[in-house]
Parts: structure tokens; C-alpha cells; sequence
């Protein structure tokens, strides 16, 4: 427990300089409105190395990264110069253009060299939870500077349309982005520069004040993604952008009150709630009578969490039946997998098996597969034939709940039907 | 024609002079995760034999035997060769991907070519259909199979020889490709980093990890060519191990030409890791 904690502060605080950078360069793109812009220069400066990789340069190599930064300023050029041509067509569309045509590109040149695929893959997916002090060391100074660069020519670069300043803009976005993905992966990379920005911008007019919200929020999620990721035993990156998702949704819940009439907006959202969860309890009733042995999301859902529901609509004969098929499959899994674990021991422990041992064993794990297989089709026919018994009261009663959950105004229909 | 290099050269192997075998995944390409090009379409069909690995290992292949492969190379048909036929599959999970902590391979784990006693199941199934297509050279291919075996087996006297210093040495491996490997050398792969294929290690496994080789004193980390190279280099930095990197299959390494070179290789590669410390 405490050995996570060793190593995913590290990975913090990288996070963290990663948010700092970000969340400015976010709020720039979302100023240009090019959002992808970062996958497309991410993507170039992997072409680049890919070329390198295929000359043969080592992956870690001065010339490697040389050729990576030489693309990603050949894009830079490229991004610079179309925000004036993108007059008809939008500037998003080039940029995706250069990000699937960068992509493709990369696939051809792997496609003529052995052991390219696996270059191009560690370039393109980091993983923020091995990332280290050593990282946060070779960053700080690179964002520092850019920052600088940024802070010095902020009138310049805010929002010209010389085709030089934005030139110096994509190129200092794209020597970031490249050593970022590298470390936390395309998807992580993408949420610290939009997430953190967009919360910034909806709440803020001010740069420096969108900055400091959007580097809180940022801040304050990459924390709760990282305790997410700990206490629950996730794949950190993945748990991060999940965070940031829920961030993001949280905020623009919270807009209404903070920026208008807050009694309304509560009215609203509690309307809201109420019709969005009758209208999935209708669902799942029309479900029920139109298709009872089909998957019912809300009532499985519900099932899941609290298993007890079945005795709703089982017999007793079909819970006792249940019950029993449960236990069986739990049983032949626990028997495959202490079999599994017996022949583990055996490669090193006491003697060998012989071939016939083995064998036999694999052939007791298949038969064991396939009994746990019918078990489980016999819960699932028990319970398709449950719910096709109740199809037409429980789809009523689904329904009446649907209406009670509807704010529906009761009491004028009351007056108006008796009067 | 094989899915794979390892098949490849032992087809050769079979085959000798009177077969030409290309492999659909070149070498040191994940041929789970391989995506025919349309020139595979063209040369399967000139293919006579096609012998694949099986075991839900190269489920693509059947996409491609599907789309337009002569009747003869299908499945059932006497160009077909699944050469995983009378192989003892180990860890086989049943058929159901799902909830458990199952390694995604339908029915066992898939990489049995890693021990190389297998090899005999591999030829003979191999020999089995070039038998089939080709009755008149019956004769020679079972000769050319005889003389690798013998190659084989001394050549596995050799290799249990100098792996013997290493058994019961825990080992940790990125990926679960070994418990065939490691049943022949009687070697004990202790953990994964990766939990299930594809999705990258949690905070408390990779500390599980760490804390287990800190604890035994493990010294070794095991890496497969196309394997994220950070992620390993992290958990054996942390745990004072170093990173020994080995082959899956024939070529993906520089001096795996064929099938005995791979063990070759693999087993000095771990030899040399293991006595450097």
C-alpha cells in the first residue's frame, strides 16, 4: 500500500507540470478553435521518429529527436500558414487531415521494418504511473522556458494572424506535446488540455483567471483520478480521463447556479433528473412486454447491485433452482482454477508431470469450463422464463412507477378531471 | 503458408527442399493483434498448405480463410493445419471472456510452441498434411521430421543442461507468454505486469509486484521485444532487478532464424542475465 503511494507521487507531481502547461495551451486552442490540433502534432512528431527508427537511429537518440522536432515544425509551418487559407474550409479539417494522413503514414514505413510497430506504440502510449522524478527534472525546465517565451510575447502571440506568430505558437506547442504524450499518452494528454481549459473559460473572461480556475480543477481532478486509480485499483491514465469526464459534467451542472437564477436551475435540474429516470423506467417497462428475454440494462443493472430483487418475480422452486446453478458455477470455477494453480506449482515444485498428467489435466479443465458454461445457462433460462412469466404486470407496474417518477403536475389534472 | 515464423521454420524443417513457406505476420509483429494486407489474399490463394497456430491465437486467420480461400484450405479441408491438434493446452480458462481474472484466450493459454517438446505434436501435424497434399514425398518429410527431432532433443539435453542453475529462480514477465516454456525448464514465472491483455498495470498490482521481488529477492524481469519498454524498466529500477529480454517467436530478435536458434538465443540471453548479477 505504501509502496503505491512511493511511486504514484512521483507520478503527481508529473502531472501536475503537465496540467500547468496544458491548461494554458488549452485555452489558446479553444481561443483558435483547433481542439485536435494536439493528436495531429502528437502523430507528426511520431512520424518523425518513425523515419528516424527506419534510417537507423536508436529510439532514445539525439538524431531520433531531432527528427521528431523537425516534423512537428514542418506541421507547425503548415498550421501556421492554413489559418489564413482556412477561409471555406475549416482549419479542423486540415488538422484532422494531418493526423490521419501522419497515422497512415507511419503504418506504411512500419510495414517495410521489423520491430517497428513496437516503436511506434511506445512513442504514442506513456503511462503516467511510470513516469518519475526523473521526468518532472526534464520537463520543468522546457515548460519553463516556453512559458517565458509565452509570458514575453503574450501580446503577439494572444491573437495574431501573422503567419509567423503562429508559427512560433504551434512550434512551442508541439515540442510540448511530444514530450507529454510520450510520458502520459494520447488520451490523458488530450483531457489536461482541453479539460482544465473548458472548465477555465466557462466560468472566467480574464486569462489569468481561467488560467487559475482551470489549473484548481485540474489539479484538484488529477488528485481524485490518482486516488481513484489507488483505491480502487485502476489503470491510473484511464482513471484520470474518467475523472476529468466527471469534472467536466460536474461543472457544467454547476454553470446554471453560478452563473444565473440559482432557484430556477435547481427546478430544473430536479425536473430534469425526474424525466430522465421515468423515462428509463418506461423503457425498461415497454422492454419487458415487448422482448422478455432480452437484456433489460436498468433491471440487470438493479439485479447486480442488489440480488434480493429476484425474489420479486421468482418462485420459490426457480430461486432454489438459481441458487443452486450459482453455486455450481462458483464450484467448477474454483475447482479449474485450484487445478490451474496445481499444475503452476508442479513446473517447479517436487516432480514433473509427465505428459499424460498433463493431459489429463487439460482435459478435466475443459470439461470444467464447459459444466460451469451450463450452468450458467441454466440461470439465465430460469431467469428469461421469471420474467417472461410477470411480462404483463410487471411491465404495469414499471409503467405506473414511470408516471409517479414524472413530474407530472398530479394536482391540476386532479382538479381539472373531478371539476 | 503459416501465420507465423515459428511455423514457418518448423514447416521448413519438415518440408526441406521440396517446400516453399512464407509466414502472413513477419517476424517480431504481435500476431495477435495482425491485420492481412490484400496481397495475403493473392499468395493464399496460391498456397497449397496453410498451418496456423490455433488455440484462438490467430483468430484473424479465419476472417482471412473466409474471404475467398479456396474450399481445400479451409477448416476441415486437406490444405487445413491447425497445428495445435493433440497439444495438452495449460490454463485453460473455459470459453467465457469475462468476469475472473482470465487471460483472453479462449480455450488455454495459446504460445505452446514455447516448449519445445511440443515441437513433436507441432511436425507431426505438419507432416500430417504435407503427407496428404503430396503422397509421393511422404517418405522424405517423415525422414526430415526424424532427423529435427534428434536435432531437437539433443539440442534440449543442451538447453536443460544450462537452464538447470536457474530452476526455481522466480521470474516476473510482462506478459503471460511462458507457462509452456517455463513448464520444460521447470522455471517459476511468479507474476505479470500486465493483468489482462492490453489494459496497463494498476498502482497496487505493479507495488504488489515490486514489494513480492523485493521479498524473494527476484533479479530478473522478463520483456518481450514489442513490449512497452518503460513500464518494465520501471518495476525492475524499483525492485534492484534487471530487464532480460527474450523471444516469443523466430526472428523477433537479431540471431532467431529459425526454431532452435530461438531457444538458442532465449536460453543464453537468460543464462547470461541471471549469472551477470
Amino acid at each position: 500500500m505504501t509502496e503505491a503511494l512511493g511511486f504514484l507521487w512521483p507520478s503527481f507531481l508529473v502531472a501536475v507540470c503537465l496540467v500547468g502547461i496544458h491548461a494554458y495551451f488549452g485555452i489558446q486552442v479553444l481561443a483558435r478553435n483547433v481542439i485536435f490540433v494536439d493528436l495531429a502534432l502528437a502523430q507528426i512528431a511520431a512520424l518523425g521518429a518513425t523515419v528516424a527508427f527506419m534510417l537507423g537511429h536508436p529510439a532514445q537518440s539525439l538524431a531520433t529527436y531531432g527528427y521528431s522536432l523537425s516534423f512537428t515544425m514542418l506541421a507547425a509551418v503548415l498550421l501556421a500558414f492554413t489559418r489564413s487559407w482556412a477561409t471555406r474550409v475549416p482549419q479542423e479539417a486540415l488538422i484532422g487531415v494531418i493526423y490521419v494522413v501522419a497515422a497512415a503514414a507511419a503504418i506504411l514505413l512500419i510495414d517495410r521494418a521489423p520491430q517497428g510497430a513496437e516503436h511506434l506504440k511506445q512513442i504514442l502510449t506513456g503511462n503516467i504511473l511510470t513516469s518519475g522524478l526523473g521526468d518532472v527534472a526534464a520537463i520543468v525546465p522546457l515548460y519553463l522556458t516556453i512559458a517565458l517565451i509565452h509570458f514575453l510575447l503574450r501580446g503577439r502571440l494572444a491573437q495574431s494572424s501573422s503567419p509567423f506568430w503562429e508559427f512560433v505558437f504551434y512550434a512551442t506547442f508541439g515540442i510540448v506535446v511530444t514530450s507529454s504524450v510520450a510520458l502520459a499518452g494520447v488520451l490523458l494528454v488530450f483531457s489536461f488540455l482541453i479539460i482544465p481549459a473548458a472548465i477555465g473559460v466557462m466560468f472566467a473572461a480574464t486569462l489569468p483567471r481561467q488560467l487559475a480556475i482551470g489549473w484548481i480543477a485540474g489539479i484538484l481532478t488529477s488528485a481524485a483520478g490518482f486516488a481513484a486509480s489507488f483505491a480502487f485499483d485502476l489503470p491510473t491514465g484511464a482513471a484520470i480521463v474518467c475523472a476529468f469526464g466527471i469534472a467536466l459534467a460536474l461543472a457544467g451542472l454547476l454553470y446554471p447556479f453560478v452563473r444565473g437564477d440559482r432557484l430556477a436551475a435547481l427546478g430544473m435540474t430536479v425536473g430534469a433528473v425526474r424525466w430522465g429516470f421515468a423515462a428509463l423506467v418506461a423503457g425498461s417497462a415497454i422492454q419487458l412486454a415487448v422482448a422478455p428475454r432480452g437484456d433489460l440494462p436498468l433491471i440487470d443493472m438493479l439485479e447486480h447491485a442488489a440480488p434480493s430483487l429476484r425474489n420479486l418475480y421468482f418462485t420459490d422452486t426457480e430461486a432454489a433452482a438459481y441458487q443452486d446453478a450459482d453455486e455450481y458455477a462458483e464450484r467448477h470455477r474454483l475447482a479449474a482454477e485450484q487445478l490451474i494453480e496445481q499444475e503452476r506449482r508442479s513446473r517447479t515444485q517436487g516432480e514433473a508431470l509427465d505428459e499424460t498428467a498433463v493431459q489429463r489435466m487439460s482435459s478435466f479443465l475443459k470439461s470444467y469450463a464447459e459444466m460451469r458454461k451450463g450452468e450458467q445457462f441454466v440461470m439465465g433460462e430460469i431467469h428469461a422464463r421469471a420474467r417472461e412469466r410477470v411480462r404483463w404486470s410487471g411491465s404495469l407496474g414499471l409503467l405506473a412507477l414511470a408516471l409517479l417518477l414524472a413530474p407530472l403536475p398530479w394536482r391540476r389534472l386532479w382538479t381539472r378531471w373531478s371539476g | 503458408m503459416t501465420t507465423t515464423t515459428d511455423l514457418r521454420s518448423l514447416t521448413e524443417v519438415v518440408g526441406g527442399d521440396l517446400v516453399d513457406v512464407v509466414s502472413l505476420v513477419p517476424a517480431n509483429f504481435d500476431a495477435e493483434e495482425y491485420q492481412p494486407k490484400p496481397q495475403d489474399v493473392l499468395r493464399l490463394n496460391k498456397a497449397r498448405l496453410v498451418v496456423r497456430v490455433g488455440l484462438d491465437y490467430d483468430l484473424w486467420f479465419d476472417r482471412l480463410l473466409g474471404a475467398g480461400a479456396p474450399r481445400e484450405l479451409r477448416r476441415g479441408g486437406g490444405g487445413y493445419v491447425d497445428a495445435s491438434y493433440g497439444i495438452a493446452p495449460l490454463e485453460v480458462r473455459g470459453v467465457t471472456i469475462g468476469p475472473g481474472d482470465g487471460h483472453a484466450h479462449g480455450s488455454g493459454n495459446p504460445h505452446y510452441w514455447l516448449d519445445p517438446k511440443n515441437a513433436e505434436f507441432i511436425t507431426a501435424n505438419i507432416l500430417d498434411g504435407l503427407a496428404r497434399i503430396d503422397p509421393a514425398h511422404a517418405k522424405t518429410y517423415e525422414a526430415n521430421r526424424q532427423a529435427f527431432l534428434a536435432r531437437l532433443s539433443a539440442k534440449l539435453t543442451e538447453w536443460e543442461t544450462k537452464l538447470a542453475p536457474l530452476r526455481q529462480m522466480p521470474l516476473v514477465a510482462y506478459h503471460n507468454s511462458w507457462p509452456y516454456f517455463a513448464r520444460r525448464f521447470r522455471l517459476d514465472f511468479v507474476d505479470f505486469l500486465e493483468i489482462k491483455p492490453g489494459v496497463p498495470p494498476t498502482p497496487s498490482h505493479l507495488a504488489g509486484i515490486i514489494d513480492t521481488m523485493r521479498g524473494r529477492g527476484m533479479r530478473l524481469v522478463v520483456r518481450e521485444p514489442h513490449e512497452p519498454e518503460r513500464d518494465v524498466a520501471f518495476v525492475a529500477v524499483k525492485a534492484g532487478a534487471s530487464v532480460v529480454v527474450l523471444a516469443t517467436s523466430v526472428g523477433a530478435l537479431p540471431g532467431t532464424n529459425d526454431y532452435l536458434a530461438l531457444f538458442d538465443t532465449d536460453v543464453s540471453a537468460l543464462v547470461k542475465a541471471a549469472s551477470a548479477r
